[in-house]
Formats: structure tokens, sequence, C-alpha cells
């Protein structure tokens, strides 16, 4: 087995498709995408549309989940966040579906692609930049100044104030697409290693290969969570600025 | 790394995107009112629930009180009907031992007072009947050489004779 641990991130086009020079074929990542929208909505559905008082497996298993994501929100944001529940919901079910699809051995994931991670991060930067200066107009400048600095310091903190909102989307982008690649390599690595150990040696790299195997199943929800709860975060720094208007708590 | 292969990216972006929103609809029109309005029902119906539990832990308490309250008024009451029926029977036995004792005592001197007047009769029958005898007695002896005051004077004095004999 001389193959690359990175082998199984990498994409073949099964159908070439172009959509006005735009080339949007179909490849692994994209069919895994529609199994992940697939799953997620069958199962959201379903378990929205059970609507029982006392709840069954899978009502409960979505309420604690909407439930979770629900408080989070209130912390974060206060009631007038709940509007944007629905995205972040979405979010939320969609990577932590990625992520525990991409377990499956054979499949894929579709958060391991750190294009597909930008793209939710630039979307959650991008709208929290829109939402701040459509609330607070030019006043939005503002939050590259804290509350409390000293007025010499100001030239100061605005660069250093850009950078970290810069670091932002890159940041949350990079967590995701680096913690599930990671992950990922590790296990291949692991795994070629007890393949290549044999009997005599092989089953302390497969020992490992497990102990990561259930690291990385709590990691697919951690990285869900934060990614989710940042978005929360950016969000509500958008509607709080510095947080002492009316919505602060 | 495959992941930085820029000429997937226009694909995966596209399709991503789509995808996204295609759930996003679908989970915003058919899944998240439907559990979120669940998650409330079951909220106020808890809610509600504590409420009403509340509320009936509140009622049985005061209803509790009630009834100590009734039950201890109701003691009071056997109490006080106790005690009236012990003073009632007590004057009732005081009453009735006295009328007989009243009887007894009236009965006892009825039979004194009618015991002492058969005596003063059975004396003024022998007093007169003795007189009368005296007086026979007497003339028989003296044959009518006694005057009436005579006889009278001898009669008491024999009279009073009887009389002292007869206190002794």
């Amino acid at each position: 087995m001389e193959e690359s641990p990175l082998h199984q991130f990498e994409l073949q086009n099964w159908i070439p498709i172009s959509l006005g020079g735009l080339d949007i074929s179909i490849n692994k990542a994209v069919v895994f995408m529609w199994i992940v929208v697939l799953v997620a909505a069958v199962l959201m559905v379903m378990a929205g549309s059970a609507r029982k008082l006392v709840p069954g497996k899978l009502q409960s298993l979505a309420e604690m989940m909407v439930d979770f994501i629900r408080s989070m929100i209130l912390d974060t944001m206060g009631k007038e966040g709940m509007r944007f529940f629905p995205l972040v919901a979405t979010l939320f079910v969609f990577i932590l579906l990625s992520n525990l699809i991409g377990l499956i051995p054979g499949s894929y994931t579709v958060t391991s692609q750190i294009i597909v991670t930008a793209v939710f991060s630039f979307v959650v930067y991008g709208l929290s930049l829109v939402m701040g200066f459509m609330l607070h107009g030019a006043k939005f400048l503002g939050i590259l100044v804290p509350p409390g600095t000293p007025g010499w310091l100001v030239p100061l903190m605005i660069p250093i104030e850009i950078i970290s909102q810069v670091a932002r989307p890159v940041s949350l982008a990079v967590r995701l697409f680096a913690n599930m690649t990671a992950g990922h390599v590790m296990l291949a690595v692991l795994f070629s290693l007890t393949i290549g150990g044999g009997l005599l040696i092989g089953w302390l790299p497969f020992a490992f290969t497990v102990a990561i195997y259930g690291l990385e199943f709590g990691i697919a929800f951690i990285q869900a969570y934060i990614f989710s709860i940042l978005t929360c975060v950016y969000l509500g720094d958008a509607f709080h600025l510095h947080g002492h208007d009316e919505h602060a708590h | 790394m495959p992941q930085f292969e820029s000429h997937f990216f226009s694909s995966l972006i596209f399709w991503e995107v789509v995808s996204f929103g295609i759930l996003l609809f679908i989970l915003y029109k058919y899944a998240f009112p439907g559990i979120l309005s669940v998650l409330e029902e079951r909220e106020k119906k808890i809610k509600d629930s504590l409420d009403q539990a509340e509320r009936h832990r509140s009622e049985a308490e005061s209803r509790l009180k009630d009834y100590e309250a009734k039950l201890s008024a109701a003691g009071k009451e056997a109490e006080a009907i106790l005690a009236a029926a012990k003073e009632r029977a007590q004057r009732l036995l005081d009453e009735n031992e006295q009328r007989l004792t009243a009887d007894a005592e009236r009965i006892k001197g009825d039979a004194t007072r009618e015991i002492e007047q058969e005596r003063r009769k059975a004396l003024q029958d022998i007093r007169t009947q003795t007189t009368e005898l005296a007086l026979m007695v007497a003339e028989k002896v003296v044959q009518r050489s006694l005057t009436e005051a005579d006889q009278r004077k001898f009669a008491d004095e024999a009279l009073e004779a009887l009389s002292r004999s007869q206190q002794r």
C-alpha cells in the first residue's frame, strides 16, 4: 500500500457539465453534498412532521438539536437573533452531517474541502458585515476601535483590528477544513501502518486507528458546534456594536 | 494538497450554494416550524402543568387547613356537648336526691303529725271515758251526796292522778 494519505481527498470529474462556460462537473464531493442534503432533509422533515407532545427517538434528537441551537442563538444574539435561526441551524446540520457521513469508510468528507468551508465562512462573515452596516451605518466602522481605547492608541488599534476582522472568516474556514483533513490524514496514515506492520506489530497502529476514529466522531460534533457558535458570535457582534446597546446582556 | 486544486472550485462552489440553498429552503419550510412549535408547545404545556400543580397544591393546603379547623371545632363542640350532658346529669341527680329527701321528709312529717293526732285523740277519748266512768262510780258510791262542783273536783283529781301515772 504505497498510497498517499492525501489520496482520499482527490477528486475526479465523473460527469462533466458546463453552465455558460462555468465548470460545474459532478464529482464525488458534489455527490456527497447531495447525500448530506438528502439525509438532512429526510431526517429533519420526518422529525418536524411528527409533532408529538411526547416525542419519539428521531423527534427527540431533532428537538434536542434545535433547542441546542436556539439556546446558543439566544445566549449570543438575544431574541432578535432568532431570525438567523434557519441559517445557523441549517449550517449546523449540514456541517455535522458532512463530518459524520465523511467518517463512513469509502465516503467523502465534504467539509475537508477548503473551498466548501470558505464559502460558508465568507457568507457568514459577509452577512455579519452587511447586517452591521445596515443596522449601524458608518458607525459600524467603530468595531475597529474597541471601547476604552486611549486616543493615541487608535492609529495602532485600527490595523490590528482590521487584521483580527480579516482573520475571522479565514480562521473559520481553515479551522473546519484543517480539522477534517488532519483527522482523515491521521486515520489514513495509521491504517496504512496497520496494513504495513502486519500481524506482529500492526495491532498497535490499529488500536490507535480505533481510538482516533472515536475522537474524530467527537470532533465531528465539536467542529459543527464551533462553526455555528462563531457564526452566532460574528452575527451578534454586528447586532450589538461593542455590546453596549439596548440588547446587551 | 488535492484540496487546493482550483479547477474543482467552480463546481464545488456552485453545487454547495445550490445544495445548501435547497436544504435551507426545505428545513425552513417543512422542518423548523414544526420542531420549534412543538418545543414551544411543550414548554407551554410544562409551564401550564407546573402552574396547575402549584394551584392544586395550594388548594389542597387550604382545604387541609379548613378540615383541620373544622376538626378542631368539632372536637371542641363534642367536648362542650359532653360537659353540658355531664352537668345536666349531675343536676338531675341532685334534683332527684333533693326531691326524694324532701318527699321522705314530708312523709315522715305527715306520719309524725298523724301519729301525734291519733295519740291526742286517743288521750282525749280515754279522758272522756275515764271521766264518765269515774262519775258513774262516784255516783254509785256517794249516791247524790255530792254537788255538781264536788263531783267535778273529784273527777279532776282522779284525772290528774291518772295522767301522772300515765306519764311515768
